[in-house]
Formats: C-alpha cells, sequence, structure tokens
C-alpha cells in the first residue's frame, strides 16, 4: 500500500503544480502535436496534460523506488 | 498498538522528523476504530465542518451578473469570482494568494502549531463527515471493532454495503460539485437530466470522487503520517512558545487507577487515571502522553475527551491542555503565554503576511481592465506610401476584462505628425479579446533612421479614466 503511495501521491502533486504553470503560460489552442495543431477540445487537453504529467513524474518516482533499494535487498534476490 | 520509536518521552518541541526507518515501508496498519467524543472542541471542528462545505458545496450554485459567480472556466480560459474575471495573463494575482496562504499556514502554526490540520484541511473535514456516517450507520467504536472482528453474515454485509453506499453519494456529490469550479454548472445539471456527461467530464467526477472516497473512508489517519509534506515541516515554524496540545506529565504522572474520590496523594498517584481515553479518540492513534508527535494533528479531540473524564473525577479540567512548552515548564497562566504571543518569529511571519495582504487589495483595485498586446507586422516592416510618409503595420490584441462592451479610441504619438491611417475606434465585446491591424504613418524626416520609439494609447469612449498606453517602435526606412 505505503509503496503506492509512494510512487502515485508525490507525482500527482507535481503534476498538479505543473499543470498549472504550464497551461497557464501555453494557451492549448496554440499546442502542436507531431507537426498539427491540437484539435481535442479544452477539456480534453487539459485532462490528458494532467494524466502525461503524472505518468512522467510516477516513472521518476518509480525509479526513485527502484534505486532506493539496500545491497541487502539486491542481495538477496 | 503500533510501537513507538521515540525515546525522548515527553519532550514538547522541536519535533524531529522521525529517522527514515528502512523497514516503515512495510509497517502494518492497524485499522483504527476511533471513538467519537463531544465537547468545546468537537463543536469547534463541526462548526468548521459545515462552515468549509456550506462554502464548497454551494458557491457553483450562486449567480452573480447572470453567470455563475465562482467559476474557474477552463475552456473559455478565464476565472471568474463575484464582480472579477481573471485571465491568464493575471497569473500575478494567482502567485500572490499562494504566497499569502503559506505565510498564513507559517504564522498559524508559529502561534498554534497545527490549527490548520486539526479544524480546516479538507482531509479532516471530509474524515469528520465520514466518521459521522460510519457510526451512524454501525454503531460506536465498539459495535464497530465487534462487527469487524465478527462472522461475515449477512446482517455485516447489509451494514457495510449501506455504509459504503452512503459514502459513494457523498463522494458522488463531491466529485460533481468539484467538477461544477470548472465547467458550468448549468451545463453539468442539463447533462444530468439528459444522461449526456462528456467523457471527461464524468472521468474528473468519478475520479474526484473516487479520491475523496479514498482519502476519507479509507486511507484517513494514512494522509497525515505518510503524505502530507506540511506534517513533515511544521515542526520548522515551532519554538518552545507556540501553543500545542500538550499533557500535563507534572501533574499527571505517575498515572494508575483509583476508585473515584480516593486521594491521589495518598495514594502517590498523578490525576491521570489511565484510562486510556485519549488514546481511543486520537484519530492518528497515537498516545498524546508519550509528549508531542509529529502525527498529532492538533485536533483537540483528546483534550476534549480527558476533560470529562477529570469532570468525572471532580478534578480540575486541563491535564490535556492547549499550552507551550515553556508555559509547562515555567508553570505559566494564560496571561504569560498570551504575552509570548508576540515574539520575534510571529511578527515576522505577521509583518510579511501583512504587507503581501496589502499589496494584493492595492494590485487588484489598481488593476486596470483594459490590456494591449502589440505585435509588428513581421512581413512588412516598413514602406513608403507617398508624399514622404514612411507606414508601419502592427496588430493591436486588445483585452476587456470587465463584462460589458465597451468602445475604445487608439491613438499613437512619439513621432511629429504621426497617425493612424485607419479607424481608431474598436468595438470590444464584454469580457473578449478583440484583434485589430492598425497601418501607422509618420514623416520620413520626423526621426532618425532605423527604430524610433513610439506609444499606442487607449482610451474607453466615455469614460477618459481608463486609460492603457504601451510602447513599441517604428522603423523609419530611405
Ligand atoms: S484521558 Fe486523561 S486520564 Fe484518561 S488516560 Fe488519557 S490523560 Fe489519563
Ligand atoms: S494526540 Fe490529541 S490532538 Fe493529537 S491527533 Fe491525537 S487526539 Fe488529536
Amino acid at each position: 500500500m505505503l509503496r503506492w503511495i509512494l510512487v502515485l501521491w508525490p507525482s500527482f502533486l507535481v503534476a498538479g503544480i505543473a499543470e498549472v504553470v504550464f497551461f497557464t503560460v501555453v494557451n492549448p489552442q496554440q499546442l502542436y502535436l507531431f507537426g498539427e495543431a491540437v484539435e481535442y477540445s479544452l477539456i480534453a487537453t487539459y485532462s490528458i496534460g494532467f494524466l502525461a504529467f503524472w505518468l512522467v513524474c510516477a516513472a521518476s518516482s518509480l525509479l526513485t523506488l527502484f534505486l532506493q533499494q539496500g545491497p541487502a535487498d539486491v542481495n538477496a534476490r | 498498538m503500533v510501537e513507538k520509536t521515540r525515546s525522548e518521552k515527553a519532550r514538547v518541541v522541536p519535533i524531529k522528523p522521525v529517522a527514515p526507518e528502512s523497514d516503515s515501508l512495510y509497517e502494518v496498519r492497524q485499522k483504527l476504530h476511533v471513538r467519537s467524543v463531544s465537547g468545546i472542541f468537537a463543536r469547534w471542528r463541526w462548526a468548521l465542518v459545515w462552515i468549509t462545505q456550506l462554502v464548497f458545496y454551494g458557491l457553483p450554485w450562486l449567480t452573480w451578473n447572470d453567470r455563475q459567480a465562482v467559476l474557474f472556466h477552463l475552456t473559455e480560459r478565464k476565472f471568474y469570482i463575484f464582480g472579477w474575471v481573471f485571465w491568464p495573463q493575471d497569473v500575478f494575482y494567482l502567485a500572490i494568494i499562494l504566497i499569502i496562504s503559506a505565510y498564513a499556514l507559517f504564522f498559524f502554526t508559529a502561534v498554534a502549531g497545527r490549527l490548520w490540520c486539526g479544524y480546516a484541511c479538507p482531509q479532516t473535514v471530509y474524515t469528520e463527515m465520514f466518521m459521522w456516517i460510519e457510526e451512524k450507520i454501525e454503531g460506536d467504536h465498539n459495535k464497530r471493532r465487534k462487527l469487524e472482528e465478527g462472522p461475515m453474515n449477512a446482517r455485516r454485509i447489509g451494514l457495510r454495503s449501506a455504509k459504503y453506499g452512503a459514502w459513494g453519494l457523498l463522494s458522488l456529490w463531491t466529485g460533481f460539485t468539484f467538477v461544477a469550479y470548472f465547467s458550468p454548472l448549468e451545463e453539468l445539471l442539463v447533462a444530468i437530466a439528459t444522461l449526456s456527461f462528456g467523457p471527461w467530464e464524468t472521468f474528473w467526477i468519478l475520479f474526484y470522487g473516487a479520491f475523496t472516497y479514498i482519502f476519507a473512508g479509507l486511507l484517513r489517519e494514512q494522509v497525515c503520517k505518510y503524505m502530507c509534506p506540511y506534517a513533515r515541516f511544521q515542526g520548522v515554524m515551532f519554538d518552545p512558545d507556540t501553543l500545542v496540545i500538550t499533557y500535563d506529565e507534572e501533574r499527571g504522572e505517575p498515572r494508575g487507577s483509583r476508585r473515584k474520590g480516593a486521594d491521589p496523594r495518598a495514594l502517590g498517584v498523578g490525576d491521570c487515571v489511565d484510562c486510556g481515553i485519549c488514546v481511543q479518540v486520537c484519530p492518528t492513534g497515537i498516545d498524546i502522553r508519550d509528549g508531542l508527535q509529529y502525527e498529532c494533528i492538533g485536533c483537540a479531540a483528546c483534550i476534549d475527551a480527558c476533560d470529562q473524564v477529570m469532570e468525572r473525577m471532580s478534578y480540575p479540567p486541563g491535564l490535556i491542555r492547549y499550552s507551550t512548552e515553556n508555559a509547562v515548564k515555567k508553570h505559566w497562566g494564560s496571561r504569560e503565554i498570551l504575552q509570548h504571543v508576540a515574539r520575534p518569529r510571529t511578527l515576522v511571519y505577521g509583518g510579511v503576511l501583512a504587507a503581501i495582504c496589502i499589496a494584493l487589495v492595492v494590485g487588484l483595485a489598481n488593476r486596470t481592465d483594459l490590456r494591449m498586446d502589440i505585435l509588428r507586422d513581421r512581413a512588412v516592416l516598413a514602406r513608403e506610401v507617398g508624399d514622404g510618409l514612411i507606414e508601419n503595420v502592427y496588430r493591436l490584441q486588445i483585452m476587456n476584462m470587465v463584462e460589458v462592451p465597451r468602445t475604445v479610441r487608439i491613438g499613437v504619438s512619439g513621432l511629429d505628425g504621426i497617425r493612424l491611417a485607419n479607424s481608431e475606434e474598436v468595438a470590444l465585446p464584454a469580457a473578449g479579446t478583440e484583434s485589430v491591424t492598425v497601418r501607422v504613418r509618420a514623416p520620413r524626416e520626423s526621426g532618425e533612421l532605423g527604430s524610433n520609439q513610439i506609444h499606442f494609447q487607449l482610451e474607453v469612449v466615455g469614460d477618459a479614466s481608463v486609460r492603457v498606453r504601451e510602447a513599441t517602435t517604428f522603423l523609419l526606412t530611405q
């Protein structure tokens, strides 16, 4: 349980901040994806943006957790 | 009970963050069956539940200027807060409000510890509401423990489903309210009536609802213990004059049971009857008699509980109370405690807080509700148009930030004989933007070759008090 929290929660907080800062500065109507203007509805763009930030941050948390294992944990395998 | 690793028993401040024990990752959580409590601080907590939730659930239903009073309209990229309309350009105010919140937190923490956590934090407030539902359906803490330990029979399944169902409804309503802050409530109500929510609205209602359910129903004190960053650094703001929930060890120890009416002095015991009720009511499951711990959210439930015990024993209340490290050590009364509220730390936090609040008010009062961005036309830098005149072309993006349509007059100045070549008046929609292309002409000899500074002015027709002036450059060529 706690492992899940450690991966999902800090990444959620950071993704929230990143989302606010990013979309305050960038107007999603001016975004380009693979050379084409983004044409999802705005609410979809914001949502996908948030989930993407969350995913990236969670990957980082996961890696932190993975590397944090002590030598004993690794040798035990 | 969870094993305590603290050795410094009953030391009040400073709180040290617990050393990262490698095995804390595997700590098995004991499910808490928190005993409910009544008393003055419980009433305060409930008052704050009512105030914060009336505001939260109620605000989206208010209207103002024929629209939702408070709406962070994502698709329009505009924030409506009563009479104000904020645009992404106003991010400065958002930053100020965040700084104010941070300093308010510092200030209140330095004065009286975790007031925020104990009374106003959504985690506390929703947990309180969820526990109320739990108690109404499953009974008090003893009945709940029995139910939990008992067999899986029809009664248990029935009670549990009723509880989960009630939690679920409250969560859904919370999720719906949350989304109504970002997407107009009227549209959402239509969507409910016709069962036609957009996919993302549905997603966010369920997401926020699930969030509420998991945090307030299942995780509870674990959020405060393992997830809250503030709980980890609050100790930094504490000092020996900070009011915190304190067990008066000198008065209470040695603890021990006794018959009612027995003289504790004769028995050689302190005032604590070791009934353990303070532990049973604690939502984080700690024993405040071990001293202040970072898990303590300052909810004061143990104060209410112990005061009732003291009353029954005919002892004076306050064996557990709001006090400071210095007050306990030096036997101060409330007068001395109050005198120590004003001290360098609180004065600095309070001073900064007041200064930023004033800056915000002044900033809002002087905020111009008209804005202009100037872009030079990149294709045509400068061209000759005859009569010795040079023309430059600009795009003006004009934002009308109030909710009435207005007409503005564009003016230009900075060079002798400079003027606009096209119409000077632009009609702006209510709370909207208009882009206009303007051609500006100036005589070739009016300035130096190359770029010259000029200014555009905007003036609202019929209201000369609203003016904006922005600088740009004008290119003079041969
Ligand atoms: S409630 Fe008061 S008397 Fe009872 S154990 Fe706690 S401190 Fe002692
Ligand atoms: S120790 Fe007392 S004030 Fe602290 S969390 Fe427990 S009941 Fe609340």
